[in-house]
């Protein structure tokens, strides 16, 4: 007290004292709550490995059993996982996260990502004695999956799955179309040229009484792309995209490609402007015989009809490739690592390739050769169908701007768009992409 | 505190004072303002003449490459002409329906706190709760307008995926949201025109009309010039309800520069980069601004 008594207020509380107080609080507030922001993300115990991944739903549930499966392999290991929501944004937050060092051990991506992480030191190796020690080698993979995995000389991503763009069909009205070889199989021979494929739609439309082949891509970030790709690739054009640009590409093939996808679309057999859920929607509910769709769907198809079966995408173009991506296993890099918590995440992720069978239940193909090559997953239908499919994948071209929930799958994306819904003609389509294409390539990569 | 009363009161030192009080008081709100306005200010800056990118590489100076790339960037341009275009289409409806809303309820509308409480309410709503909203009424197949146009026989419309009618849908949303505000400032500044005001008009022998034309809306030009530059200023800042109902889509035409900013820098991972168009749209903005103020104080001479 100053000896003078104040004015107003209740004795013992100057004015000045109370300012003072609720400054000093105010700032010890603001203190605590940025300190407790920086402590979440760090806590961890030694035996604590903590797991950022983006499978919410039924796929997170799954990933949960694995987790439990996993735990006799990784004795006094604690697997942590962080749920956060699939889209651009994880990518962001795992970067922001990296770049400060704060990631978590382990963390999941898509491997088409790659190619923007690991140029970026935002990644840090994988070791594969440490891998090779709990039962897990290059053998192990698809040679299509793992030369993704490689960045000069070292590996960045452990494959967790293959998702490839494949085709789903109820086997009823199919079987009518005469598509099927007699051990119910899709018989591929009926989709090998564009003409035939075009026909074959006919055929199912005629045969379910209603329409042949559903392809959501109305306003969709990524579908237009994936079925051009796929396609593109099945036709052997080059697709080269020298850092700087120009890109190498055949238009004219690309072209080709995208009529064929505009004839498919156009409405007479096939449903004209489906958005993605439409399209779902449609095959669920047996408007169309046959969906263009990625394997993560078959729980959904599987709810509708538990007899739906489904087939690789048919080589149309004379090269067998099929669109895909694969979630896979990274190391966010940490300026100082702990070698003990190192291994342990090695040894944890070893354990969850492992437990792979229980992913493969989703439709997902483990990228885990020892759990694809089982009696149990043989068993698994359609998914042993389909499993073929991961021996001819190509992912999204390996630049830095490409990727799932990438701009440029969008970009790709809308030019599709405006060919299959809006009738831009395709070679001016083809020329429109190339454009794009160029002004991503002119752009200075991140690293 | 200066006043030489209140001087000895103070009990300090006679003679030299180190720090004037008001410094002191002030001292709390300049810390803030430095941390988070002018330290980020300088910082973006700075990394606007970088190649700083979200990466664990250590950034390079690049001088001014970045803005000579961003003034060739046709993204950009484009980008800031949908900026300015729902600048053009959202300012206009919000200025001129809150002044009819708050004329009828000040004029003639029965139960005006009902009114009142009607229109500002929408105000209240965090913009996630607004966009959820309007995306279930803007719903193709099942969504409210679809459904009456349907009922009133008409074709529907694709709101939010057609690229002519998408801007004008979120406009629209932002119309519903936020014109409230504008209507509480207009609807204050019309009670407190001195009633005498009309009682002389009336007496002149005046009609409504004529008391609308001659008083009310002279005596409302400066709050409405106010209302005008703030909402031209809110405007050019629209991101959020375009990010949560159409991400800028369909294929690029309702996405405003700021969401051009945010997919460089955050999907892009080119925050030099995002940070130089975020300084061109900033001058671009001050430059507004100072046109703006320049033609008040000329109409106010």
């Amino acid at each position: 007290m100053t000896g003078i008594p104040a004015p107003v207020g209740p004795p013992g509380l100057s004015r000045r004292r109370l300012l003072g107080t609720a400054l000093t609080s105010g700032a010890a507030l603001l203190g605590a709550a940025a300190l407790s922001g920086c402590g979440s993300a760090q806590a961890s115990d030694a035996s604590t490995v903590r797991l950022w991944d983006l499978f919410s739903g039924a796929d997170g549930g799954l990933l949960n059993d694995m987790v439990r499966a996993a735990r006799p392999d990784m004795p006094g290991t604690r697997i942590e996982r962080t749920v956060l929501e699939w889209g651009t944004p994880y990518y962001t937050k795992l970067a922001m996260a990296s770049a400060g060092g704060r990631g978590p051990e382990v963390a999941v991506a898509h491997m088409s990502r790659l190619a923007s992480y690991a140029p970026t030191g935002l990644l840090d190796p994988w070791d594969l004695d440490v891998l090779a020690e709990y039962g897990v080698g290059r053998d192990d993979f698809a040679d299509a999956v793992w030369a993704r995995t490689q960045y000069r000389g070292h590996t960045y991503a452990v494959p967790l799955d293959t998702h490839p763009f494949i085709v789903f069909f109820h086997p009823e009205p199919a079987a009518k179309a005469g598509l099927l070889t007699p051990d119910g199989v899709l018989d591929t021979e009926a989709f090998s040229s564009p003409d035939r494929f075009l026909a074959a739609g006919r055929e199912l439309a005629k045969a379910s009484g209603r329409q042949g082949i559903a392809f959501g891509y109305v306003t969709d970030t990524a579908q237009g792309w994936r079925l051009f790709y796929g396609l593109y690739r099945q036709t052997g054009g080059a697709f080269d995209l020298p850092a700087g640009g120009p890109a190498e590409v055949d238009v004219d093939r690309m072209a080709e490609v995208i009529a064929f996808m505009a004839k498919l679309v156009d409405g007479r057999v096939n449903p004209k402007r489906l958005d993605y859920p439409a399209a779902i929607a449609a095959f669920a509910n047996r408007q169309t015989a046959m969906i263009l769709s990625g394997e993560w769907e078959l729980g959904t198809f599987r709810t509708a009809d538990k007899n739906v079966s489904a087939a690789p995408f048919p080589t149309v173009f004379g090269t067998p490739a099929v669109y895909a991506d694969s979630h896979s296993f990274v190391l966010p890099r940490h300026p100082d690592p702990d070698p003990e918590h190192r291994r342990r995440t090695h040894r944890a992720v070893a354990a969850l390739l492992k437990a792979g069978q229980i992913w493969a239940t989703a439709g997902h193909i483990p990228a885990y050769g020892p759990v694809t090559r089982t009696c149990a997953y043989a068993r698994l239908q359609p998914q042993a169908h389909y499993a073929k499919a991961q021996d001819h994948v190509v992912l999204d071209p390996s630049v830095w701007f490409a990727g799932a929930g990438s701009d440029f799958q969008n970009a790709m994306s809308q030019v599709l768009q405006q060919a299959l819904l809006d009738g831009l003609a395709p070679d001016r389509a083809a020329r429109a992409m190339v454009q794009r294409l160029n002004t991503f390539l002119s752009k200075p990569s991140p690293a | 505190m200066s006043s030489p009363q209140a001087a000895p009161r103070t009990g300090a030192p006679s003679g030299r004072r180190p720090v004037p009080p008001g410094l002191l008081f002030a001292l709390p709100f300049l810390v803030l303002f430095a941390v988070f306005m002018l330290w980020p200010l300088g910082q973006g800056l700075w990394m606007s003449l970088t190649d700083t990118s979200l990466s664990a590489h250590s950034p390079g100076f690049v001088g001014v490459d970045n803005f000579t790339e961003a003034l060739g960037d046709a993204a950009m341009w484009s980008s800031l002409g949908h900026t300015v275009w729902f600048t053009l289409i959202s300012t206009v409806p919000l200025v001129l329906v809150a002044l009819v809303l708050a004329l009828l309820v000040h004029t003639g509308l029965p139960g005006q706190w009902v009114w009142r409480l009607a229109f500002f309410a929408p105000y209240l709503l965090p913009v996630g709760v607004v966009s959820l909203l309007w995306i279930w009424l803007y719903q193709p197949d099942l969504g409210l307008y679809n459904h009456l146009l349907h009922i009133l026989g008409l074709e529907q419309v694709a709101w939010l995926s057609d690229e002519s009618v998408a801007m004008w849908a979120i406009a629209l949303t932002t119309l519903w949201w936020t014109v409230g505000f504008n209507f509480l400032l207009l609807l204050a500044a019309l009670q407190s025109i001195p009633d005498h005001l009309y009682e002389a008009a009336a007496i002149d022998g005046a009609g409504a009309w004529r008391r609308l034309w001659s008083i009310t809306l002279p005596q409302l030009a400066r709050i409405g010039a106010v209302i005008t530059v703030l909402q031209i200023l809110a405007s050019l800042k629209v991101f959020d309800q375009v990010y949560l109902m159409t991400k800028g889509g369909p294929n690029g035409s309702t996405r405003p520069v700021v969401e051009y900013i945010y997919d460089v820098g955050f999907t892009g991972y080119r925050l030099g980069y995002a940070s130089a168009i975020s300084y061109i749209f900033f001058a671009l903005v001050l430059i507004a601004s100072a046109v703006q103020y320049a033609a008040l104080r000329r109409r106010e001479k």
